[in-house]
């Protein structure tokens, strides 16, 4: 047991800290403020990822016969953190490389392997996802869109809710059903975002910008080719790409960035001196820690390759609680922040007001834990 | 960053867990608010699992998961002082159990029953005073600790250590409270679910009830971050990372407390049920060195400084 770093892993996140300071234009502040789905991010995100994808580094934990580079599980997460406390500057296509690229690895077949690796690989393509529909949020299996099985391939209609990135993504992992019931008629389908029939609409939100749509999908043709997997394999392929996707986002390093910003600034205008306001800045400091602690176990049990288990729902409660102690510790010492004047602390506190939400609600996580992590008994009750 | 236990780790606890089982320790059948170990204190000390941040190639971290582990049985031996702060101020580790105090001499300490030596914080300086037979009065406390006061202090003998010695003292102290309360949790966490899986009421194991289950993975979540954060904290020894460990504990320890008495119900509330040999000794460790807003400040301030 040791909680340290190794030289190679050191030299490794400063590597990434001084491509970050070197290829972050002056006013990144500025683009990442609207969200990695803003138009301002995802365009600069073409860019950037092309940068990171010359030096290695962009689907470097890959492996090689994927065009990867074998990079370590701990480097990879360490790379995740770097990016994620600057603000994302790969935008929307940390999805690309952290669970579609793997999902297609897993499920894909030769054909869409070879279709669609050169693009994520290049760092120009933006994927979204469909799972969540209007009467299905947390019980994803009661979605309806149809996919009716045509000549040559399935007929799409129905609609996605909350979908993100939607409104600039040119591909979408899409879920639909060939029947009216169960999770053995879900079907996954990679659409492309320009075929006839796809219309996507901004929703406007608390959020931010860009973040989240409504797509409608009106006698959409699917090509049978862009089935992922077999069909009745859906719900194997969506676990797998939920235990993925999970932690994949590690918010607590960006909450912790904004606290310690917080504090210089209530430094440099007197207020720190305040007993109170540093109880309260070190208990948000606590959770932040608590929460790093909780999923770096999290990576460990993946870079060690040991079973996977509830820990990762864990580990989302307490990263939600990170981002909600930060977020109401500026809102309420540094209330002037989102009265305008400070643009970083309105975009944490978009993400941070959908940390319970996005990916998973909170709910859903106790639930989980309490059955597969405690060993509860189960409360009668249909799906999660 | 390695989150698995060495073989030298697993090997000590593995011992320990052997030198437990031998003793054959249980929870009281008596009605007691708390059970001192002497048989546990006497094997550990022989064992020498006391004295192991001192030996080759042994550290901190690894006194720390014993500490953690014996804070798991339900009943207290002197440990978690004698392991990780008085090999720093004792040229004697032998005078022990050692007592730890912040604030005047005459507050109630835990340990100070049975204690050869105590160390306190006087808040501009830290003493060593020895303790004689008889120095002591007994407090009694629902608290599970033994707990005593000096009768006459200012008749004790006592050697100054200085006001330098202060941040290494309160350090090593939160540390101390961060892995005590590691251990307490689970063990407190374990009886507690298995009561829920096995109460029924309303035709189904209460543990079956949302409202129940949410708040238990809550405190596992409680728990586990006390974990790592003291464990992380006896790694490296640092003054911020000790102090974030003491406030998150001591910030979980009233929410942890509370629900677990509550999914318990009445039985909860008695004696003979055990889980006040863990909840007790964590309700002891919330006031101690200030209590969370002092650990959060020092946080804080270890952290970005005042100015
Ligand atoms: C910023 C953001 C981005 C998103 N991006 C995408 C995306 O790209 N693609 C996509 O498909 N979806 C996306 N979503 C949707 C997200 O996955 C859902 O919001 C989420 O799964 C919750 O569903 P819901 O909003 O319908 O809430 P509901 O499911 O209606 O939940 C509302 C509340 O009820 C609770 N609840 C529900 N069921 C239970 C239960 N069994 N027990 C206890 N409590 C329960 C929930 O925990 C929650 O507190 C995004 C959401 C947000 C906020």
């Amino acid at each position: 047991m040791e909680f340290g770093w190794s030289p190679e892993q050191s030299q490794h996140r400063a590597r990434v800290r001084a491509l970050l300071a070197r290829e972050l234009p002056a006013d990144w502040d500025d683009i990442a403020v609207h969200g990695p789905g803003s138009d301002a991010q995802t365009a600069f995100s073409k860019i950037f990822c092309k940068k990171l994808a010359n030096e290695g580094l962009l689907i470097s934990h890959w492996p090689r016969e994927y065009g990867g580079n074998d990079m370590t599980v701990w480097d990879q997460f360490i790379m995740g953190e770097e990016l994620w406390a600057a603000g994302e500057p790969r935008g929307p296509q940390y999805m690309n490389v952290n669970w579609i690229g793997p999902v297609l690895m897993r499920y894909g077949n030769a054909a869409q392997k070879a279709e669609y690796f050169p693009q994520i690989a290049s760092g120009s393509v933006i994927w979204c996802q469909g799972f969540s529909e209007p009467s299905a949020g947390s019980d994803l299996a009661s979605l309806r869109t149809r996919a009716d099985k045509v000549e040559g391939g399935y007929l799409v209609n129905g609609a996605k809710v909350w979908t993100s990135y939607a409104g600039l993504a040119t591909h979408c992992f899409l879920l639909a059903r060939t029947a009216s019931a169960g999770k053995g008629a879900i079907v996954i389908l990679l659409l492309d975002m320009a075929s006839p029939g796809v219309q996507v609409k901004q929703i406007p939100a608390l959020i931010g910008e860009g973040d989240i749509h409504e797509v409608f999908f009106t006698d959409v043709f699917v090509p049978a080719q862009n089935l992922l997997g077999e069909e009745g394999q859906a719900w194997e392929i969506i676990t797998f790409a939920l235990q993925n996707e999970r932690i994949g986002i590690p918010r607590y390093a960006f909450s912790r960035r904004m606290l310690d910003r917080a504090a210089e600034k209530l430094k440099a205008d007197g207020r720190f001196e305040n007993p109170v306001v540093r109880d309260r800045a070190g208990r948000a400091l606590a959770l932040c820690e608590a929460a790093r602690m909780m999923v770096y176990r999290v990576v460990h049990q993946r870079a060690t390759q040991a079973p996977q288990d509830a820990y990762g729902n864990l580990a989302r409660w307490a990263i939600i609680q990170a981002d909600h102690a930060v977020n109401d510790f500026m809102t309420e010492f540094m209330p002037e922040g989102l009265l305008g004047e400070d643009q970083m602390q309105i975009a944490h506190h978009q993400r941070a007001i959908a940390a319970g939400i996005a990916s998973g609600a909170a709910e859903i996580q106790l639930n989980l834990a309490a059955r597969r992590y405690l060993d509860l008994p189960s409360e009668p009750r249909r799906g999660l | 960053m390695d989150y698995d236990f060495t073989e030298d780790q697993a090997a000590i606890l593995g011992g320990l867990e052997q030198l437990i089982g031998s003793l054959n320790i249980e929870p009281p059948k008596d009605a007691v608010f708390s059970a001192y170990s002497q048989p546990l204190d006497d094997e550990l000390t022989a064992g020498g699992y006391l004295d192991i941040t001192s030996q080759e190639g042994f550290g901190l971290l690894d006194g720390a998961l014993i500490v953690e582990q014996l804070a798991q049985l339900p009943v207290s031996v002197e440990a978690a002082t004698s392991v990780l702060i008085a090999p720093v101020f004792l040229e004697d580790t032998t005078r022990r159990p050692v007592a730890i105090l912040a604030g005047a001499l005459t507050k109630p300490a835990r340990f100070l029953p049975m204690a050869k030596t105590l160390l306190a914080d006087i808040g501009d300086d830290l003493l060593r005073i020895e303790i004689p037979e008889g120095a002591v009065e007994e407090v009694a406390t629902l608290f599970a600790y033994p707990y005593g006061r000096l009768k006459n202090p200012e008749n004790l003998p006592r050697v100054s250590l200085g006001s330098a010695q202060l941040p290494t003292f309160r350090r090593r102290w939160r540390i101390a409270i961060a892995v005590e309360s590691s251990g307490l949790m689970q063990s407190a966490l374990n009886l507690v679910l298995e009561h829920v899986k096995t109460r029924q009421q309303f035709g189904r194991p209460i543990g079956s009830f949302q409202a129940i289950q949410h708040r238990l993975v809550m405190a596992a979540e409680l728990g586990q971050a006390v974990r790592w954060l003291g464990l992380r904290a006896a790694w490296s020894d640092s003054e911020s990372d000790a102090a974030i460990a003491a406030t998150f504990a001591q910030d979980a320890i009233p929410r942890f407390c509370t629900d677990l008495h509550q999914f318990c119900g009445a039985m909860g509330l008695t004696l003979e049920f055990p889980l006040h040999h863990w909840t007790y000794r964590l309700r002891a460790l919330l006031g101690e060195l200030g209590g969370s807003s002092a650990q959060a400040i020092a946080a804080a301030d270890a952290t970005w400084g005042q100015k």
